[in-house]
């Protein structure tokens, strides 16, 4: 009930998105629009090897012969791709060896961020401050990077995509695009020609990452398209848990995010990845000026009995297009997919997964939950498939679905592939909108209209709130109730 | 671009291919290369029986594409109607039936699809239209050829208290797609798709729905089972669409089937598109092989593998069969489905 309290407050706090500031840094942009010379301008400002160059340069010319894919079901105005910045770094000064070094502009955004997550504290330089590995993405490029001692002492790696370009490039050009091809689709390929930076975790053999690695991503340039490029390798027998949450300012151009996340997971490994998203989605009447999220994400289970776990909880961006996948090779591996997606004003999410069996016995389970409230439109789509040789597969999908309001729209779009005689596949999904019965019991007892929705959709979405980390559950649970402001009466 | 379209002008490219969302997994574009000539004229008089010539009150054959074109009842008529498509040979041809039944009419469409061993490609088209407390029951029996192309996909309309039901059964052909478009009123109309699919060889067969509940208090029931074996694939796509303001709609659908097969496929995607809030809509789909336990059980009390095997898929099947309304098309089903579970 304290929780419910406290996220009542919270809200009640709240009157607009409250993450919708501009930091005034100076930026180093790379021009407006995209050609061949912005890919060797990105490059060159990130002293890239040859190799790296080339790479760009060639998913680029794929990228020239693509076409924009419209299946998804959002519908928003044709993106501009020369009306865009591909690159904005904050400025340096000279290596800044610590963190009071650090822009102190920047240091302030942490700080209007509010999330009280302790990385804060551990940002500040607190002493006795929880142990939370941060790689902070600021606009396109890693500020600064934590812990990298203790890390460094257990083997881990942890660093921005551009430092593991340089400092590991035999890891990088080994696992870069093995998961998500250059050419992959549309926005994986313009991701491979234009990233900015990201982050780099290799966990070597047999080792428990010691701490829970996480980053920031927060969108801050006007203008500028942030993508991202995370590559994690978990090598035989090893663990890590890695936490992304994000948020944005408010701005009225529509930004495009188009991040490539490739996880690569060998025997006996794992890897738990949870999100946590709440970008500005646009203004609720209008649905202007939110972020557009087309984000890959797919993991590659090549080990036997590896596993990858991934959780999200979105509730921002003004169009989500996103479906972690795994693709399941090695013999006994397992993917799981918890996801609760939350729709508000205007918003459009078309999020899913895509279980792909393809080794002996392997395992999927996928939970989604899926809240539409207001003008939005809330799409699951999924794929579950098992290879001939897939013999054994399980898999096990629930999605349901929830409908807040008179306007809003919920859809179920999920693809069932079996080829083969010895896998079982269940699916099932519903769409109901809230009990009136049990909001009715809930106000009887004293809450109001808002209150009780809280404490029914907190229910209703908490099969999937168990599953993140502590840290992140509390945070999602406010998110959750902030994103469905306004939604009742 | 459509299948007619593609008869008509034997253009193979008008065909729908696996491109086409709606027909990903079946593709005709990949798999006819030309589009056959048109079918010769069939001599009708030298046809055998059909399947339910015994139960109908009156007999329509349409046979290469040609023959009878409408079916009407007039308001509280009540009659059954055997309906056979009837395929033969290598040629291409295409049929538009239509179904009108007025006010309070009732109507049991016993259709039957009956191929030769030819390559023949055909299309039919069925125009239902129910007038208010209309009720209809269709029962569809797909025993096409191992080499015909069959489509078949029809589109109904309902009026406010029409009742609409419909079993379809098939055994595929070499690529086959039976497919049924409902667009419901609400209004305290009733709607029950069910399907049965039972696959061998090489066979194909798509079973293929899409209602949309345009106003409050409508139901509909989907019920679909089968079973592969050998390379056969079999294809499910089950869509509702509940548009805004249908309030109070209740949908359930369910798609359940059996691999016998190492090599068999199934390809499912039961679909949801709501966009009124007050309603309570459902889907479940399962796709797995016989239950070892039930089969081991069988096997100790003395009963051949075999014959447990058909035992078990003929329980799992006959909960679709017993939905079927007419009492004696339910008993040719049922047969129908023995000869093929046990042949």
């Amino acid at each position: 009930m304290a929780a419910v309290k406290q996220t009542v407050e919270h809200v009640a706090s709240l009157e607009k998105y409250k993450h919708g500031f501009v930091t005034d840094i100076e930026q180093d942009f790379a021009p407006k629009g995209l050609n061949a010379d912005i890919v060797r301008f990105i490059s060159a400002k990130k002293d890239e090897p040859e190799w790296m160059l080339a790479w760009r340069l060639d998913a680029f010319e794929r990228w020239l012969a693509m076409e924009e894919p419209d299946w998804a079901k959002v519908s928003f105005p044709r993106i501009d791709y020369q009306d865009s910045y591909y690159y904005a770094a904050p400025k340096k000064k000279e290596g800044p060896k610590s963190l009071d070094e650090v822009d102190p502009d920047l240091l302030e955004t942490y700080k209007k961020l509010g999330i009280p997550l302790r990385e804060q504290e551990v940002l500040a330089g607190v002493e006795g401050a929880p142990r939370y590995a941060v790689d902070a993405v600021f606009d396109s490029v890693s500020v600064v990077t934590t812990f990298k001692k203790e890390l460094a002492q257990a083997g881990v790696i942890f660093c921005s995509m551009s430092e593991a370009i340089r400092e590991h490039p035999e890891l990088v050009r080994r696992y870069l695009g093995s998961v998500v091809p250059v050419s992959d689709n549309y926005f994986a390929c313009l991701n491979a020609a234009v990233f900015s930076d990201g982050s780099f975790v290799y966990v070597p053999p047999g080792v428990r990452c010691p701490m829970e690695l996480s980053t920031y991503f927060r969108i801050n340039a006007e203008n500028s398209g942030q993508f991202e490029r995370t590559l994690i390798i978990a090598d035989k027998g090893a663990y890590v848990s890695y936490l992304e949450g994000c948020t944005a300012p408010m701005r009225d151009e529509n930004q495009l995010h188009a991040a490539v996340v490739e996880l690569v997971v060998l025997d006996d490994a794992e890897i738990k990845y949870s999100t946590v998203q709440n970008w500005y989605p646009g203004d609720p009447e209008t649905g202007k000026g939110g972020i557009y999220n087309f984000v890959t994400k797919r993991a590659d289970c090549r080990g036997d009995r590896s596993k990858v776990s991934w959780t999200q909880v979105e509730t921002g961006s003004s169009i989500t297009w996103k479906y972690p996948s795994c693709v399941l090779r090695g013999n006994e591996s397992s993917g799981e997919f918890y996801s609760i997606a939350i729709t508000n004003g205007r918003q459009q999410a078309d999020t899913g997964t895509k279980m792909i069996h393809l080794g002996a016995n392997t395992r999927s389970r996928i939970i989604s939950k899926g809240i539409s409230a207001g003008r939005s439109s809330n799409t699951y789509r999924g794929l579950v498939s098992a290879h001939p040789k897939a013999k054994g597969a399980r898999n096990f999908t629930q999605c349901d679905s929830l409908l807040i309001g008179k306007h809003c729209a919920a859809h179920t779009v999920p693809y069932i592939e079996a080829r083969n005689g010895q896998s079982k596949f269940e699916h099932e999904a519903t769409t109901t909108r809230l009990s009136e019965d049990q909001l009715f019991y809930a106000m009887q007892r004293g809450l109001s209209q808002e209150e009780a929705v809280q404490l029914l959709v907190n229910g209703f979405v908490k099969d999937v709130l168990q599953e993140l980390p502590m840290e992140f559950a509390v945070e999602a649970q406010k998110l959750v109730a902030i994103s469905l402001e306004g939604s009742v009466g | 671009m459509s299948v007619v379209s593609a008869i008509r002008t034997r253009d193979a490219a008008e065909l729908p291919g696996k491109r086409d969302e709606a027909w990903r997994w079946t593709d005709l574009r990949g798999l006819i290369r030309q589009v056959p000539a048109p079918s010769d004229e069939l001599d009708v008089s030298a046809l055998h029986a059909g399947p339910f010539d015994a139960l109908a009150d009156e007999v329509l054959v349409v046979a290469n594409g040609r023959g009878a074109a409408h079916i009407g009842v007039e308001p509280g008529e009540s009659k059954v109607v055997a309906l056979r498509i009837v395929s033969r040979g290598d040629g291409a041809h295409a049929a538009r039936i239509s179904v009108d039944v007025e006010v309070a009419g009732r109507l049991t469409i016993l259709e039957s699809y009956e191929g030769d061993a030819g390559g023949y490609l055909s299309q039919t088209g069925l125009m239902l239209s129910l007038g208010k407390d209309a009720a209809v029951e269709r029962i569809v029996l797909a025993s096409d050829g191992a080499e015909g192309v069959t489509v078949s996909q029809a589109e109904v309309d309902l009026a406010p208290g029409a009742r609409f039901a419909q079993s379809v059964l098939t055994s595929g052909a070499r690529r086959q797609r039976l497919e049924t478009v409902v667009r419901h009123p609400g209004g305290h109309a009733d709607l029950r798709l069910d399907g049965v699919y039972l696959l061998a060889d090489k066979r194909h067969a798509d079973l293929t729905t899409a209602v949309t509940h345009q106003a409050v208090d409508g139901t509909t029931q989907q019920l679909t089972k089968g079973v592969v074996r050998d390379q056969a694939r079999a294809v499910f796509q089950g869509k509702i669409v509940v548009a805004e303001g249908a309030d109070r709609t209740d949908a359930r659908m369910g798609h359940h089937a059996l691999i016998l097969s190492d090599r068999a496929e199934v390809d499912a995607k039961p679909e949801l598109e709501i966009y009124a809030d007050d309603v309570s809509c459902a889907h479940g789909n399962t796709v797995g092989a016989l239950d070892d336990d039930a089969l081991f059980y069988a096997r100790q009390r003395g009963i051949p593998e075999d014959e447990a095997r058909a035992l078990l898929t003929e329980a799992f099947i006959g909960e679709v069969v017993d939905r079927i309304g007419h009492e004696a098309a339910r008993e040719i089903a049922r047969a129908w489905i023995g000869e093929r579970l046990r042949g």
